[in-house]
């Protein structure tokens, strides 16, 4: 047993050699091509991401009819935009948006695996993907976000928002004080991956 | 019982990982688009809603790889191995030993390779470009995999009806979360349609397409009133199959 806790010391030199041996083998054998993985990298760079995310969050903060029809029917609200194409693409195929407001904040969570909006959000930071949070979210979401530096006071109800079948959450966070005089352009550059799964508060800009 | 089929509620583990990198080594991207190319190619994509071309597509990749396939085997690690490897590292290993087992690759080959990228680093991988591949990755990440199908019957439940969660026999791939099972709740939403996983969860439950369910379950009912947080609510989407009408005894049937 004692072994099973020991890493290899030379652990990440191994993962990356052995991840190189199957990408190499895997082009030897024509199984994909050495243009492949670029390609979905390529995608993540470009295509999907939190900057889709953030557009659309200050776009909600300065269209309240927009906001509503987003919490309605999200993927038709978001077609409405100028964002990049394939939004209801891979993992965001049935997405649904949930807001922040005076009386209620949302927590999303995956607790059987990892699953994330990925055309708003791009890929899965580590917190998420972590069992500790996983385990924890579902049960005391308030211990957790203060560990996140996100105190929640005790009148506000916490709704956990745990994804196993279609749907892909993401949270509208609230509008930040202060924040009035920015550009729609300059709203969404306020918003992080973190405020859109619900474990940061968008942060108010520097003052004038 | 698998404890990754149980992970919500259990204690004790310590703080959370805070880390917002998506990837902490740059080998894990490579981990990741190789899974993902092996999504974009996988047979099973016959099916999908979008008319991908798989069968004409050039690769020798002839299997079926997805969600389900790098989820069950997450799901059957060693419980202590889950928690000890970083995310992308399980990712490798079950990748890995698919390849193994598929018959792709051999062992020796992995760990021959392996030993000559660990001596030369820095050495190019082969060079063979696939357009054809490439664009039906673009399109597969553009245009995605729904399970979104025609309803077979109409849903059981209707929203504002109480439920019970079912405890299925265990099994190597679930969709339940465990800390649901036998625990009450609400119908919150009904989806549209129905949803097919990608593949027969056997005595699990989950087989062909089926009505979801958002649900709604108050704290308490699932951790008791102790060990729950105040003013906490919990939604889930369940497949049809996890769900059943509550205890007609106790007379709350709404």
């Amino acid at each position: 047993m004692s072994e099973r806790f020991k890493y290899d010391p030379h652990r990440e030199s191994v993962n990356a050699a052995k991840v190189r041996a199957l990408e190499a083998l895997l082009i030897q054998k024509g199984v994909i091509g050495s243009d492949s993985v670029e390609a979905v990298l390529d995608h993540f760079e470009t295509v999907a991401g939190p900057f889709n995310g953030a557009k659309i969050v200050a776009r909600a903060w300065v269209d309240s009819a927009f906001k509503q029809r987003l919490l309605e029917d999200t993927p038709s609200a978001i077609a409405e935009l100028h964002v990049a194409q394939g939004m209801d693409g891979a993992e965001g195929e049935h997405m649904a948006a949930v807001a922040n407001g005076p009386g209620v904040h949302n927590l999303v969570i995956c607790t059987l695996c990892s699953c994330y909006p990925w055309p708003v959000l791009g890929l899965p930071p580590y917190w998420y993907k972590d069992p500790v949070f996983r385990a924890r979210g579902v049960r005391e979401p308030r211990a957790v976000l203060q560990e996140f530096g996100v105190p929640i006071a005790a009148g506000v109800e916490v709704k956990v928002w745990d994804s196993s079948a279609q749907i892909r959450w993401f949270v509208i966070p609230e509008r930040p004080p202060g924040s009035s005089h920015l550009t729609e352009a300059q709203l969404a550059a306020l918003v992080t991956p973190e405020a859109m799964m619900g474990v940061a508060l968008v942060a108010s800009p520097p003052p004038l | 019982m698998k404890l990754q089929h149980a992970l919500g509620g259990l204690e004790n583990l310590g703080p959370v990982n805070t880390d917002v990198r998506v990837f902490v080594e740059e080998w894990e991207k490579r981990i990741f688009g190789i899974h993902t190319v092996m999504m974009a190619e996988s047979t099973h994509l016959n099916g999908a809603l979008p008319a991908y071309p798989v069968d004409s597509l050039p690769t020798t990749f002839k299997t079926t790889w997805t969600w389900a396939s790098l989820r069950t085997g997450a799901e059957a690690m060693q419980p202590f191995d889950y928690f000890k490897y970083r995310y992308y590292e399980k990712w490798l290993m079950g990748i890995g030993q698919f390849f193994v087992d598929q018959g792709y690759i051999t062992a020796q080959e992995l760990s021959e390779k392996t030993g000559h990228f660990l001596a030369s680093p820095g050495e190019a991988l082969p060079v063979g470009p696939n357009p054809a591949l490439r664009a039906q990755v673009v399109d597969y990440l553009l245009r995605g995999d729904s399970g979104l199908r025609a309803r077979l019957a109409a849903p059981i439940f209707q929203v504002g009806q109480a439920v019970t969660v079912a405890d299925p026999p265990a099994a190597d791939h679930t969709r339940l979360p465990g800390y649901l099972r036998n625990k009450r709740g609400r119908i919150d939403a009904v989806y549209p349609g129905a949803f097919e996983y990608f593949v027969s969860t056997g005595p699990d439950g989950l087989e062909g397409p089926m009505p979801v369910y958002r649900v709604v379950f108050d704290a308490p009912e699932i951790w008791g009133a102790s060990m729950s947080e105040p003013r906490t609510t919990i939604y889930a989407d369940l497949f049809e199959v996890y769900l059943q009408p509550p205890d007609l005894s106790d007379g709350t049937l709404s």
